[in-house]
């Protein structure tokens, strides 16, 4: 497992995130809801070097106010978790769902 | 089966495949021709090599570079796996039904270049046609966790081989030359496909404003998909005729046709050096 599949997996759980199985010849990965499974989206392993930690902190916004993470609402949650205060802020300016 | 009727098969199935939307380049080649034409500077290179003839080291060199680069043929698995994360976003978080349809439409297409390139590399270098070349800039692999950054790949990605196929237009390579209308026409198409679902997304004002932050991730990369501006390579390429215009210029004109675009859907195009890795 290289050392960017590894900061790819970290980032992503830190926001309820997983990173699956390698799919598609090795290349991309699925990223799945830490709670419910259900598929959220997919990402390569050939980002730069302290890319994925900043690109999931640049969307801790959206996590919060449900524009991004599964419908179950689990992100949405582990955000709130995270930084209380942010989150609030989010959501008052993107006007997250319940 | 000749060549010329398995080109009538595949050119009949497209047309059975328009829709009022499908192929999105219809309407904008209607227009007139979107891309901006490069010009070499200095006299045109003299250079003008077909399949089978012996090309000079360097030529090849660079000519596979792009090639590899470029991506798109049927022996290369690592393309393959790209157009299966594209179904797996498809099937994963597509907003109606319509929209799943367009994306295969989109795969079809794409995998029409891939048999396209694939001539293109065996007339070159058999052992080439079979090589898997995984994508190697990370905006391939940026990750897409919604309906918007797709969009935005589509929007982005594909238009960036667009430009570089209207450029192929005067390609010293003449397969290359040959087929780089087909190329550029369909990937106007899936940019215009993006912008297409950019428009829906962008009709209400929580999809405008994710679409604004998401700029953040996909604009600089974009933009750094064009290689850095003092590219040695660069004047070799426009020495041996592969190439009209060095990475600075054509990203400079894929810039400005990016931000009309993003300013025609209210939407304010990010400072060009922030969070850039290849300038």
């Amino acid at each position: 497992m290289s050392d960017i599949v590894e900061e790819i997996r970290a980032a992503y759980g830190r926001v309820g995130i997983v990173l699956d199985r390698p799919a598609t010849y090795g290349t991309y990965y699925r990223l799945l809801c830490g709670k419910c499974g259900r598929m959220v989206g997919n990402v390569g392993d050939r980002l730069l070097p302290d890319m994925a930690g900043a690109l999931v902190e640049q969307q801790f916004d959206l996590y919060a106010a449900g524009l991004l993470g599964c419908p179950c609402g689990h992100q949405r949650e582990v955000t709130r978790g995270l930084d209380a205060a942010r989150w609030e802020a989010a959501r008052r300016r993107h006007g997250g769902s319940a | 089966m000749n060549p010329d009727h398995e080109t009538s098969v595949i050119e009949d199935a497209e047309r059975r495949g328009r829709t009022e939307l499908w192929p999105f380049w219809r309407r904008i080649y209607a227009q007139g021709d979107p891309l901006p034409r490069f010009t070499a500077p200095g006299a045109p290179p003299s250079y003008r090599f077909d399949e089978g003839e012996p090309l000079p080291a360097e030529y090849r060199e660079l000519l596979l570079k792009m090639l590899r680069h470029e991506g798109e043929r049927a022996g290369n698995k690592s393309f393959l796996g790209l157009m299966a994360t594209c179904l797996d976003l498809a099937e994963a978080i597509f907003p109606d039904a319509e929209s799943k349809l367009l994306k295969a439409e989109y795969l079809a297409e794409e995998l029409k270049h891939a048999i396209m390139f694939h001539r293109l590399a065996v007339g070159l270098e058999r052992d080439f046609a079979l090589r898997d070349v995984p994508y190697v800039h990370y905006t391939f692999h940026l990750p897409r966790e919604t309906w918007a950054d797709d969009a935005l790949f589509h929007f982005l990605v594909d238009l960036n081989g667009a430009f570089h196929a209207r450029d192929w237009r005067e390609s010293s390579y003449a397969p290359l030359a040959k087929m780089s209308a087909t190329v550029e026409r369909d990937e106007v198409g899936h940019s215009e496909m993006g912008y297409h679902f950019l428009q829906q997304i962008c009709g209400e004002p929580r999809g405008k404003a994710l679409v604004q932050h998401l700029l953040g991730k996909w604009y600089p990369a974009a933009l750094d998909m064009f290689g850095r501006s003092d590219s040695k390579n660069a004047p070799r390429f426009i020495h041996w005729g592969l190439k009209s215009v060095g990475n600075a210029e054509i990203r400079e004109a894929y810039q400005a046709y990016v931000d009309r675009k993003l300013v025609a859907l209210g939407l304010d195009p990010p400072d060009e050096r922030k969070n850039r890795r290849f300038l």
